[in-house]
């Protein structure tokens, strides 16, 4: 075939496999566009970062060593190999042309090679984790279709390999061929005569047919990851992970008033972007604590699903038409309902999904416009604003945890304390639970520390309340203490509750309220280290869990920690630090019925295979929830706050 | 304009919550004469006499074997069929689980939306604007209908009834044609609750056991004690995780909230959110092997010790005192 003839061939083949990419990714990108607005411009920095650390890096997925290496096999040998896709198009149209300098660069082929081995190699592995090891997570995931594309990546790099060696073999390779080890052993494999020639041009066109089979096959697949993982690593959140997108309900515009997510068009465009680069990989899966117990929830299923109603619904509804309900028509209500809000999902995922905003987004349509929630919980919603905490306690007996404690209680117009100690409201009413207040505040105030607390001017945050769904009694309950807060001249605040610690320090800036707040196992450990605290060391062994909210949303890991090595031999758990698992009480869950299995005997089923005698926490609903556990489970285990544990090392062990 | 009310009844009477739906869409009538409706298995069965001094100029009674019980789809096709007769403007039903069921299924016949527990109600152009309850009590809503028939359910307890000095409405009987599907659906057995009558929230005592009754059998000590004293059987949310008894017994925040007399709280450690649920107790009375249970903290009367050894001295000591 003429230069000339194959030129149009490839220019027939090029517009229509480019035709057939354009106009799915012309009709992709309008469903995104329907999307509501979320800003995520700014922090260049930090997105340049992200993609380098997750994306080229590959962070993410190394977290899980060996799939992790079977994929950065597959994306570094893609990205190395991006030229010689240019190559090869050049080639088809006359096997003597190639890219200028890069074609003729023997180090440029030598990583070829190297590459297009271990793609090979990453591709079998696939295939191997996926037919021999079959991990759970894949379950519910397009299985065939994934073993169509290793296919294809497979094909690709043999092709790309055979046309190098027949290209050796004819003598019209651009470069030296010593520096191609791979291709050059094939290619002393292959029969000298007339058909060499043949068998070049079949294999540069199979080479170049398959890329563009694959380009059109791409944006109708899972695969898509390819064209959308980077993008949506770039737009990913730079907020810190606990803290929720807020609603504004004071918008002018009625028809822009968003209450979360009814249908598909009331979706932000980074969650439809999120469910555009979803590859079922189910890392998420494998993390959920509400899966782990054999619940509803899926976050891959659940990303799925939305994905689903976008491909299903998007089109009608760019064409004028109506979209129907998410829930239950593309997920159900358990789904969204099952969820602890622990963004153990978001955290393993390579992909920058944000899983929790999209289950709060469910919930607040659910709440807010339909008021459909588990029934059990409403006590709870209307406790929150009406009593002021989540119990419906009366706000007189807030403070009488400290009774007989020398704790000042901050009147209106006092003079603001060094550091104001934000109770919360299971430190303050739950019997378990205040044996950590009056261990942090015996503590704080041994060390010396001006401290005082608000007594009955303290008000729930509205953290439970907000990942209900219920952000309107959220925001009441925010701007209420922020006021508080600001009245008081709080600057410096302790809490004992990661979730008050998480919604005063992360979520009450969006509400004007700005304010250092430290977590009582940060402020101990510093007066350890300062010396106003004396540690007398121990040798009891203590396990200590992370709480959600202190470790993996706000990278509190090392302070409690700290404390514990001070006072006992510690033991990890298996799942410990950011990549903790959820004890079963947050995103309300405290307040809901629990259906299947119990999370909190999971997770006390794991401390106690360490051997600890003691299980140490660091949050409220953690000590109810696990010392629950361990009564269910039968566990010879004692539940303790760091604070509580450290304070009997100081009074001589009980 | 034609409003027409469905009502429920029983024994000649009608409930409260129909009759606050009366008065609902009197007011939406702009206080004219409105209609009623109500099915049962003939129409000497019809509460005619109780609507004396209603403001029901005539109450509509669907009569047939389908209605003979409690069978909402049936019910719906009965009112959908007298709406179309009558023209009724709006269609008005008591806020109350079964009301609301109706009124879903006469929705969904019509592919209407059902604006549910109304406190207020007004016609505006070409449909009507509602007041209703929202979040659980927390909220009020004003909604704007659109449809040329308004269909909605009253809040119970929200809208005050007030007699009239009319009469008895006009009793016209009719049988709706009822489709096979519809006749499908109704009341076939009904099964007691497992407390023997006496429900939790108007029981005067309840005893409760906890994770210390150690099984379903645990809890015979429990119920035997419940029976001498004529009270009712409650649990703890660790009883109802471990399936040794319904969520309907349950205590709790998350359960049923109770206000007896007496509460006896046996092998119960007393979460807060179980406290939450019998906060409205006069005395509690709290059976634990646990010296440091923080459920002590809360009761007035306690006993240190295993609930398996007291209960059953303490019936055995009350049935001597009733035989002496």
């Amino acid at each position: 075939m003429s230069t000339a003839a194959s030129a149009v061939a490839l220019l027939i083949v090029l517009s229509v496999a480019g035709g057939l990419f354009a106009r799915r990714a012309h009709l992709l990108y309008r469903i995104v566009r329907l999307g509501k607005p979320v800003d995520r411009s700014g922090e260049v920095g930090r997105r340049v970062r992200n993609e380098a650390t997750d994306v080229l890096g590959q962070r993410k997925l190394l977290q899980r060593l060996g799939p992790g290496l079977v994929h950065a096999f597959i994306f570094w040998g893609f990205v190395v190999l991006l030229p010689t896709i240019v190559m090869a198009l050049l080639g088809a149209v006359d096997p003597d042309w190639t890219l200028p300098w890069l074609g003729h660069q023997g180090w440029f082929f030598l990583l070829v090679d190297v590459f297009c081995v271990l793609v090979l190699v990453g591709v079998v592995s696939a295939f191997l984790i996926r037919k021999v090891q079959r991990p759970p997570r894949f379950e519910g995931s397009h299985l065939g279709e994934a073993d169509l594309i290793l296919g294809l990546i497979a094909l690709i790099v043999t092709t790309l390999l055979l046309w190098h060696a027949s290209q050796i073999a004819l003598g019209i390779n651009e470069w030296p061929a010593d520096w191609s080890p791979v291709s050059n052993a094939i290619s002393t494999l292959m029969s000298q005569g007339e058909w060499l020639e043949t068998r070049e041009r079949i294999f540069v066109w199979a080479h170049v047919l398959t890329i563009l089979g694959f380009l059109v096959y791409l944006p109708y697949s899972k695969h898509l990851h390819i064209a959308t993982a980077g993008l949506n690593v770039w737009f990913g959140r730079t907020r810190r992970r606990g803290r929720l997108e807020p609603l504004d309900f004071e918008v002018e515009d009625e028809a822009a008033l968003r209450l979360g997510s009814g249908t598909l068009v009331d979706m932000t465009w980074k969650q439809m972007l999120d469910t555009l680069s979803c590859t079922e990989c189910g890392r998420c899966q494998d993390a959920c604590p509400a899966w782990a117990t054999g619940k509803a929830l899926s976050p891959k299923l659940l990303v799925m699903g939305l994905r689903d109603r976008l491909f299903e619904e998007g089109p009608s509804v760019l064409a004028g038409g109506e979209a129907s309900p998410l829930v239950p028509g593309a997920v159900t209500d358990d789904v969204v309902w099952d969820c602890v809000t622990c963004g153990a999902c978001v955290r393993e995922c390579p992909v920058s999904i944000e899983h929790v905003d999209h289950i709060v987004d469910l919930r607040r349509h659910l709440v807010m416009v339909e008021s459909r929630f588990p029934s059990e919980a409403g006590t709870m919603l209307r406790d929150v604003g009406r009593s002021s905490n989540p119990w419906g306690k009366a706000q007189g007996e807030r403070a009488s945890w400290a009774d007989g404690l020398d704790v000042r209680v901050l009147e209106p117009g006092d003079p603001p304390p060094d550091v104001l100690y934000w109770v919360g409201c299971a430190a303050s009413f739950d019997e378990r639970a205040r044996e950590s207040a009056r261990a942090t505040a015996t503590l704080l105030l041994r060390a010396g520390l001006d401290v005082a607390i608000l007594g009955p001017r303290e008000s729930c945050t509205g953290d439970p309340a907000r990942r209900m769904g219920d952000e309107y009694t959220f925001q009441a309950q925010a701007q209420q203490n922020v006021a508080t807060l600001d009245e008081a001249g709080a600057t410096r605040i302790v809490t004992s509750c990661p979730h008050c610690f998480n919604t005063i320090g992360n979520e009450y800036g969006d509400f004007g309220g700005s304010y250092e707040v430290v977590h009582h196992t940060e402020l101990l450990a510093e007066l350890l280290r300062d010396g106003r605290l004396e540690a007398p060391g121990g040798d009891a062994e203590i396990t200590y869990h992370d709480s959600c909210y202190l470790a993996r949303h706000n990278d509190v890991v090392g302070a409690p920690r700290e404390i514990v090595s001070r006072i006992g031999k510690p033991l990890e758990m298996a799942r410990n630090g950011k990549r903790t698992f959820c004890c079963g009480a947050g995103g309300a869950h405290m307040w809901m019925e629990e259906r299947g299995a119990a999370i909190n005997e999971e997770r006390v089923r794991e401390a106690a295979a360490t051997g600890a005698e003691t299980l140490a926490v660091a949050c409220p609903f953690c000590t109810m929830m696990l010392d629950d556990g361990v009564k269910q489970a039968g566990a010879g285990m004692r539940v303790a706050d760091v604070s509580v544990l450290l304070a009997e090392a100081l009074d001589g062990g009980r | 304009m034609t409003v027409l009310v469905y009502l429920e009844h029983a024994d000649g009477d009608v409930d409260e919550p129909s009759l606050q739906g009366i008065a609902l869409a009197r007011s939406f009538a702009g206080g004219a004469a409105v209609q009623a409706v109500v099915a049962c298995a003939d129409d000497v069965r019809a509460p005619t006499r109780a609507l004396a001094g209603s403001g029901v100029a005539t109450l509509h009674a669907a009569v047939g074997e389908p209605f003979a019980s409690y069978a909402p789809p049936a019910v719906a096709e009965a009112i959908v069929e007298l709406a179309g007769r009558l023209g009724a403007t709006a269609v008005v039903g008591p806020g109350t689980e079964r009301g609301n069921e109706v009124m879903a299924h006469v929705g969904a016949l019509l592919d209407l939306p059902v604006a549910a527990n109304c406190v207020a109600a007004a016609p505006a152009d070409g449909g009507a604007e509602v007041t209703r309850v929202r979040w659980g009590g927390s909220l009020l809503e004003v909604a704007r209908l659109h449809t040329a028939t308004t269909l909605l359910t009253v809040q119970p307890h929200a809208v005050p009834f007030e007699s009239t000095a009319d009469g008895e409405p006009a009793l016209e009987g009719f049988t709706p044609s009822v489709s096979d599907a519809a006749g499908q659906v109704r009341v076939v057995d009904r099964v007691g609750a497992s407390t023997g009558g006496i429900s939790l929230t108007d029981a005067k005592v309840v005893v409760s056991g906890g994770r210390g009754a150690g099984s379903t059998e645990g809890f015979g000590v429990v119920e035997e004690l419940a029976g001498l004293l004529g009270g009712a059987v409650g649990c703890s949310r660790a009883v109802t995780m471990a399936g040794w008894r319904p969520h309907t017994d349950q205590v709790g925040q998350t359960g049923t909230k109770i206000a007896p007399d007496l509460y006896i709280a046996c092998g119960i450690s007393g979460a807060t959110q179980h406290m939450a649920g019998c906060k409205g107790a006069k005395r509690i009375l709290a059976i634990n092997s646990d010296r440091e249970a923080p459920i002590l903290a809360s009761a007035d009367y306690a006993v240190i010790g295993d609930m398996h050894e007291i209960l059953p001295a303490l019936s055995a000591a009350i049935r001597a005192a009733r035989s002496s």
